[in-house]
């Protein structure tokens, strides 16, 4: 009996002993920081990276959006479309229609063949405007990832005063404070000039119905941009913000033309955004002397030659855009049977005879025909993988990690290049040519010198245009040029281009005289995916560019 | 006056039981002589009894007024012997009408006869489960009203389990799985020993699951080991082997034939007439190929309505069979030994096996599985017994990574143009990777180039260990403890070798791996999971008449438990980034190593509940209770959630004028049955908790808030079921034909209520979506199983059972109203989650039938003056100026994946020593995506850009025909590239011959006494298909594992196979 006992007992204790307080169920997430982390000297830093690389240039993480992706991050996509509108690239791969944005509406060869495209690109991006398409939409994408880079950093701003800081916390507070705006203005900054509507958003927990016009956003992306340089201006110990500033450039970045900016090398970044932002939100028709002189102040205390700017690098540990498929370069580099973007004949031919940065940076090969589609898309040029080795030449892109040089925002030579075009309208012909050779040199292309060579204006504009087209390859200018110099327009209302070199895709026959009509929309409208979940205010502006 | 009479009759059988009393001993046995315990014995008219031991015998004292004694057991017909002047009675039974009068204990928690079930409770007991490699695979058609599907062919692949309806959208429709009492959590069901189960329960739904509460809500699926019973060691020795190949039932095949220019000698030629040869990196792109010849590429304009596809390969292009060079025969093979036996107080059970399955993919390796397992029971004293359980399971494969992170070699296989020979390698022996011939073979990869550069290990060490007390304190009430602990330990690994030197990965600028560049690297994670359940319950049971004398034949029983749940999961990953030339593949050869996952997952949940259960005599009963939950993932982990359940009986046949009516005679069970309960299925365990990720940028470490947003307020997923149903058993015809037979059926209805799903935000939020519980759905079917003896004789007996589900899952609503889109793979399109649809429809365009196709606006198409352009063909329309199909350019929902039923036919067909089986699985109504066809037709690759057709009179293999079901789109030519369409949305039913089993036992031809058992056995399973799929496979879909939506894509999934084992089966 007392065996037995002993046994009851022990059960009885097995009985009670599984019993559990309340208390044991909060497990919490042992894994993760939580909000509160982040209110810190360390935290805020990190939180304020985090939310460029992450939540800004990788923060679509749905798999019904990125499920057909070719590559990974912003960069590889949003300006990718850009690029193909613009003529600088084709795609031939389905994946989030990328093959059928820039088909032209037609193209007439050199014989007066005329091959017209049965469903005109406009139409074909606009039908797939739809939140159910998701991944096909090319409004979409860009929309995303610029409201997530400018929420996350509202997240930032709505912290940064909370958080205490060591040393001068005024200087550190400020860095934080300039980061954050300075990518909220870039991302207000390519809305505005991408969009015909956007959003203002500024708590980072409530949302905004009231569409503004592009314009409006403009003139956000500028105040944000103002903001940062108020920012700036009140940093006052320099060893305090480089320890914030160091923390917020990546180790990868810091290399080439990329690393700590000093507060100074930063305000020449935002004008030379401020003066983008003015030039490429115009007609070239439309410009006025004012604009012109406007613009010039502001590339007057643009980026210089050796200034640091924002660049973006692959790293094989701490990436956060792959050597491989994380930009449009290396998307377009390696023999075009294989690769995502082909290049466009209609950039080659924008290089001059003898330019170095064509021989070190293209080999042309057997003809590829683009059978498919893309009647314009056929090519016969290669983009090299870290360029032919040319000593003093710039190369424009590179498979290899870490190598490649993405220029995120402002650079020199698209600040000397705006100086130039300002000079040439102003009527400087030789003092705005001598910029094009400025950048020309800069990038070790081995042309002639062209200021007090050429002084028709016209002739001047069309090496600035060539120019720009060449120098500024992948650097996120090329849809806005097309788009103000009118070559996205339809033929009928003077857009397209002539003196087109096009290959036939199905004879490779080779044309230099061909008249494109590629009759693209110059704004895009809103994303389905932002107005079905958050419809428009009775007050708002258009969601959609009203052109047909 | 009464209560003298009480006292007179009280002291008559006191004095007499003192007086007259003797006693009788015996054995039981069953007809084969085996020993049964735990057979009550009890003195007719009296309340004197007793339980057979573990060896069979027993010993009673029988007052001196006991005539007769009845011996009954859970799933015998009970046995009546007169005592007369006897001292020992043996008792030989039989075990009786077996489906129902078994006892099972699965959802109420309380060892029931199924006779007096309120709820539907399912067995399947091992003698009738086939001999295949899986349990998961075993349960296949064999269980009423479940939905299971063998969806991957893959050795070791988890199956689809449907029980009831679509219950949870993240949780997924897998239920709880159970070993003797005790939730197996970490251990997949397909990994555990089959050699070693006894028998299966299965309850299907919220009203049967009745006690397992917040988990209960996918229904359960216990699995009883077998036990040892008393009396001399049995051993079983079972080994079988065979041969396995991958299943075709579409005739899926690469076109024969092609459309490309030609030269005048049919050779493939480019733009100018050069004969195109392979390229030094195995392409046949442009450029200079190994006759040192420049040339352009191939020249297919696909596109053009003069396009003919009926040239034949042979020249300088050959035709190589893909299927044939990646796919094989596989051999398989399974090994058990079992041992058990008993004692007086102890039984004991022992085995261990042994299976290989090598996968159908060549070069790509074998699943082999080792498990030992032990269930020992033992009487400590009188009424406390102590029983351990316990699996130990390694399985290791060595398949290749890029097989097992995705189908990558079957759709390399099936998307390279099939003149490119895979088994061709370049100037330094090396395999090419990336295939191309521009325009075609895009997508054209080299499985061999995977074995050659990649290789890996899966490692699984899985322990099931149960520990059980069980104290029977009384007659009136019963303690029970039990613990288990379920451990998991699962090591992968990954080796990517450096391609740094491979000729074509330079060429083409391309490597696998993923990592940063082509040195390759290597990936090793190690997932550990520990979970625990401790379950301790108190019955009390209490019959009215013989426990309070009183006169109402009523029995109560009542359970009340308390079970606590503990399950914590890592992931550690760590990275090995850049590998040498050399042949060594470990970690401190990389160039940079880093720890990319180090996380842990802790859950606890627990409960307390209590049923209460009420019979009237062999009547009715009702039944009734709560589980009241607590678990660490509901939100803010502080409020219980308490689910109620309730269901009752009523056996008509019991009534007089049944029992003993004419009806009693053919209709001898007639039972009415309806329930009502409600389960859960819980939140992941992070998901109320709010916090940052983390992510390395350069040297740092970034904070990144996560673009779906946690939830604190989330609660409990709940389903809501009623279920009504009926059994009965009746008897047919005197002879030995159609003696019997068995009907069950239960018709169910569900609400599931508060089912999580991350509802999408605008994007200007700065998120892509916030968790909540945002969807209502409602679920309904009904199933039957009917269970006949076909004819019984002495030497012969044939039993028939077939089981029919229909079920049928919808949306009721969604938070908010929006539609949510769900990524799925089939095209560049989605699953859209709508209120009022059912879940898991695709959305796409639709190929025009008519030439009067209107859009939902209600215009046309086609203008009407244009309708002469146009022609049907195959029931398409054609535009005959191009020969392209026309498809809308507004989505239409296509309708349930879903089957409208699911049914199988089995038979157990026995004489005298041969044994044969089948089994045929009939699946109505499904549908499949075939997105491996849509892909295969992108570059003109799939077999049907060789059939012919007829536009405008002109018959051809008119490509664009072919290609414009790829491309095009009303409006779009070339637009609607690898999009959704109903052309690739095919019927996916099917009749499968599932398993055909031949035995003959020798035993008694040997006359060697030790030999028991010397069965051989012929086994072939998925023996013919009868399906209009065009696919492999119409089994198989490419969804994630028991997804509630995403079941209706069949994406480059790996085919069952059809297999032949023969085997042989030694008993001692």
């Amino acid at each position: 009996m007392k065996k037995k006992l002993t046994y009851i007992l022990s059960l009885t204790i097995l009985l009670v002993g599984g019993s559990c307080s309340k208390t044991e169920l909060d497990v919490k997430n042992p894994n993760s920081p939580t909000p509160e982390s982040a209110a810190s000297e360390a935290g805020i830093v990190s939180l304020a990276l985090g939310a460029v690389y992450r939540n800004g240039f990788n923060g679509i993480t749905d798999t019904k959006y990125n499920g057909s992706w070719l590559g990974g991050s912003f960069w590889f996509l949003a300006p990718a479309y850009h690029d193909l509108l613009a003529d600088v690239i084709s795609s031939e791969a389905a994946n989030n229609i990328t093959n059928q944005v820039s088909v032209p509406d037609y193209v007439i060869l050199d014989d007066g063949t005329k091959i017209t495209n049965a469903s005109p690109a406009k139409a074909v991006v606009r039908l797939n405007n739809s939140r159910t398409k998701a991944g096909t939409n090319m409004y979409y994408f860009e929309w995303t990832w610029m409201y997530f880079l400018n929420n996350a950093c509202n997240r930032v701003l709505a912290l940064v005063d909370q958080t205490a800081f060591t040393g001068d916390a005024t200087s550190k507070k400020n860095a934080i404070k300039a980061w954050a705006y300075w990518w909220k203005g870039f991302a207000y900054s390519r809305i505005g000039s991408t969009y015909y509507a956007g959003l203002i958003k500024t708590d980072p927990d409530v949302v905004s119905n009231e569409y503004k016009k592009s314009s409006d956003i403009i003139a956000e992306a500028n105040a944000n941009f103002d903001k940062a340089i108020t920012a700036l201006n009140a940093v006052t110990n320099i060893p305090d913000y480089n320890t914030i500033v160091a923390g917020l450039i990546p180790s990868q970045n810091k290399v080439g033309k990329g690393g700590i900016l000093t507060p100074t090398m930063w305000v020449h970044s935002i004008n030379t955004m401020k003066a983008r932002n003015l030039l490429v939100n115009k007609r070239l028709s439309a410009m006025t002397a004012a604009d012109w002189n406007s613009i010039l102040t502001l590339v007057n205390n643009g980026v210089t030659s050796s200034d640091l700017v924002f660049t973006g690098r692959s790293a094989s540990v701490g990436g956060y855009s792959s050597a491989t498929t994380g930009s449009v370069a290396p998307l377009t580099t390696g023999d075009p049977t294989s690769t995502t973007y082909k290049i466009s004949e209609r950039l080659i031919q924008e290089y001059k005879a003898g330019d170095k940065r064509l021989t070190n940076n293209y080999t042309s090969l057997i003809t590829y025909l683009n059978q498919k589609g893309g009647f314009t898309f056929s090519t016969r040029y290669r983009l090299l993988d870290g360029g032919a080795g040319q000593s003093g030449v710039s190369v424009i892109s590179s498979r290899t990690v870490g190598a490649y040089e993405l220029f995120m925002a402002a650079s020199y030579e698209e600040n000397e290049l705006m100086k130039a075009e300002v000079n040439i309208k102003l009527g400087n012909i030789a003092t705005g040519l001598t910029s094009v050779d400025a950048v020309r040199t800069f990038q070790g292309a081995g042309v002639a010198v062209v200021s007090g060579v050429v002084t028709d204006p016209a002739l001047a504009y069309e090496e600035l245009r060539k120019e720009r087209r060449v120098a500024l390859v992948f650097r996120n200018i090329a849809f806005y040029d097309a788009r103000r110099w009118g070559v996205l327009d339809d033929v009928s209302q003077g857009g397209g281009r002539t003196k087109a070199v096009v290959v036939n895709s199905t004879t490779g026959a080779l044309n230099t005289n061909a008249t494109i009509n590629y009759n693209f929309l110059d704004y895009w409208d809103v994303p389905d995916d932002e107005t079905s979940l958050n419809p428009p205010s009775a007050t708002s502006a258009p969601v959609k560019n009203p052109k047909p | 006056m009464r209560k003298l009479l009480l006292m007179a009759a009280a002291f008559l059988f006191i004095t007499g039981k003192l007086l007259a009393q003797k006693t009788v001993v015996g054995k039981v046995t069953d007809d084969q002589n085996n020993p049964i315990p735990n057979v009550s014995v009890i003195v007719k008219g009296t309340n004197a009894g007793t339980i057979s031991k573990m060896d069979g015998t027993y010993s009673l004292t029988v007052p001196a007024t006991g005539k007769v004694l009845i011996f009954s057991s859970v799933d015998m017909d009970p046995v009546e012997l007169t005592i007369g002047a006897q001292s020992v009675l043996n008792a030989i039974m039989k075990t009786g009408d077996q489906t129902m009068s078994e006892i099972v204990i699965t959802g109420s928690g309380v060892a029931t006869s199924k006779k007096k079930l309120g709820i539907s409770v399912e067995t399947i007991t091992a003698d009738k489960l086939p001999i295949v490699s899986s349990l998961s695979q075993a349960l296949i058609g064999k269980v009423a009203g479940a939905q299971i599907s063998s969806t991957d062919g893959t050795p070791g692949a988890r199956v689809n389990i449907l029980l009831r309806g679509v219950n949870s959208l993240r949780g997924g429709t897998y239920p709880m799985i159970l070993l003797d009492g005790i939730e197996v959590r970490a251990t997949d069901l397909s990994a555990m020993d089959m050699s070693n189960v006894d028998r299966i329960e299965i309850v299907e739904g919220a009203a049967s699951s009745t006690i397992y509460g917040a988990q209960g809500a996918n229904g359960v699926i216990q699995i009883f080991s077998k036990k040892g019973k008393p009396g001399r060691m049995s051993i079983n020795v079972s080994s079988s082997y065979g041969t396995s190949s991958y299943l075709n039932e579409g005739n899926l095949h690469k076109a024969k034939t092609h459309g490309f220019k030609t030269d005048a000698n049919n050779n493939v030629v480019d733009a100018n007439g050069v004969i195109i040869q392979v390229k030094p990196d195995g392409t046949y792109t442009a450029g200079v190929n190994i006759n040192g010849v420049t040339q352009g590429g191939i020249v297919w304009n696909s596109t053009s309505p003069s396009n003919n596809g009926n040239k034949a390969y042979g020249q300088n292009f050959k035709y190589y069979d893909h299927l044939d060079q990646v796919l094989q025969s596989a051999q398989q093979h399974m090994t058990s030994l079992n041992i058990n036996g008993g004692g007086d107080r102890v039984d004991y059970s022992f085995g261990i096996s042994h299976n290989g399955q090598e996968s159908n993919l060549k070069k790509n390796g074998e699943l082999k599985r080792s498990s030992f397992s032990s269930n020992i029971g033992v009487e400590v004293f009188k009424n406390f017994k102590v029983r351990v359980g316990t699996q130990l399971i390694y399985s290791r494969d060595n398949f290749n990574p890029y097989f097992t992170a995705g189908p990558s070699q079957i759709f390399s296989m099936l998307n390279t143009s099939p003149f490119i020979d895979f088994e061709w390698k370049d100037a330094n022996g090396d395999y090419a990777y990336v295939l191309p011939a521009s325009p075609v073979s895009v997508n054209g990869r080299n499985p061999n180039y995977y074995y050659q550069y990649s290789f890996g290990s899966n490692k699984v060490i899985d322990v099931i260990q149960n520990v059980q007390a069980n104290y029977k304190l009384n007659r009136f009430v019963e303690l029970d403890f039990k613990y288990g602990i379920n451990y998991q330990k699962q090591d992968v690994n990954q080796v990517y070798k450096n391609q740094s030197q491979n000729i074509n990965a330079l060429s083409r600028l391309s490597f696998i791996g993923g990592f940063s560049s082509n040195k390759g690297g290597i990936s090793n994670t190690t997932y550990n999971t520990t979970f625990q359940n401790a379950l301790s319950t108190a019955t009390v049971r209490f019959d009215l008449q013989k426990d309070f004398n009183l006169k109402i034949p009523i029995t109560t029983v009542s359970l009340v438990g308390y079970d606590y749940r503990k399950n914590v999961a890592k992931t550690y990953t760590t990275t090995g980034d850049g590998l040498q030339l050399y042949p060594i593949y470990n970690m401190t050869q990389t160039d940079t190593r880093t720890i990319s996952t180090d996380r842990v997952t802790p859950f606890i949940t627990f409960g307390t509940f209590f049923n209460q259960a009420i019979d009237y005599g062999n009547l009715g009963g009702i039944k009734g209770g709560f589980r009241s939950d607590f678990s660490s993932a509901f939100g803010n982990g502080s409020k219980a959630q308490t689910f109620y359940n309730g269901n009752a009986y009523f056996r008509l046949s019991q009534l007089k004028f049944w029992s003993e009516g004419r009806i009693g005679s053919i209709i001898t069970e007639f039972k009415l049955r309806g329930g009502y309960g409600e389960a859960g299925i819980q939140p992941n365990a992070f998901d109320r908790y709010v916090t940052l990720s983390t992510a390395q940028v350069g040297s740092s470490l970034a904070f990144v808030t996560p673009s779906t947003q946690s939830n604190p307020d989330l609660i409990v997923e709940i389903s809501k079921e009623k279920e009504i149903g009926a059994d009965i058993t009746a008897k047919l015809a005197k002879g030995n034909w159609f003696t019997g037979l068995t009907f069950s059926t239960t018709v169910w209805s569900r609400k599931s209520e508060d089912i999580i799903y991350t509802i999408d935000a605008p994007p200007s939020s700065g998120g892509g979506g916030l968790l909540t519980n945002a969807y209502s759905l409602s679920s309904k079917g009904y199933t039957f199983s009917l269970n006949l003896n076909v004819m019984k004789s002495k030497d012969m007996n044939w039993d028939f059972i077939t089981n029919f589900n229909h079920q049928a899952s919808k949306i009721d609503d969604v938070k908010g109203g929006a539609d949510i889109v769900i990524t799925s793979s089939a095209g560049y399109g989605n699953y859209v989650l709508r209120a009022g649809e059912k879940i898991g429809q695709l959305y796409g365009l639709k190929t025009f039938t008519s030439v009067d196709q209107l859009r939902q606006d209600g215009s046309r198409y086609i203008a009407k003056a244009d309708v002469g352009k146009y022609q049907l063909v195959n029931g398409y329309v054609v535009d005959t100026s191009t020969k392209g199909l026309m498809f809308t350019n507004e989505n239409y929902a296509f309708g349930d994946p879903n089957p409208k039923f699911n049914m199988s036919f089995i038979n157990y067909i026995s004489y005298k020593g041969f044994g044969l089986s089948f089994q045929l699985d009939w699946i109505y109504g499904s549908h499949l995506y075939n997105q491996t066809k849509e892909w295969m037709y992108r570059d003109g690759i799939h077999g049907d850009f060789g059939d012919e057709i007829t536009v405008n009179g002109q018959t051809g293999a008119w490509s664009n025909y072919y290609i414009s079901a790829y491309s095009d789109m009303w409006g779009s030519i070339n637009g609607a590239r690898n999009t959704v369409k109903d052309y690739f949305y095919e019927d996916a039913s099917f009749l499968r011959l599932r398993n055909v089993s031949i035995s003959y036992d020798a035993a008694s031809l040997i006359k060697v006494k030790a030999i028991k058992k010397l069965e051989i056995v012929l086994t072939g399973r998925n023996l013919l298909t009868a399906t209009k799929y065009t696919g492999f496979d119409p089994e198989t879909n490419s969804g994630t594992s028991n997804s509630g939506f995403d079941r209706g894509v069949d994406y480059v999934t790996m085919p069952n196979s059809r297999s032949f084992m023969a085997g042989i089966n030694l008993g001692f």
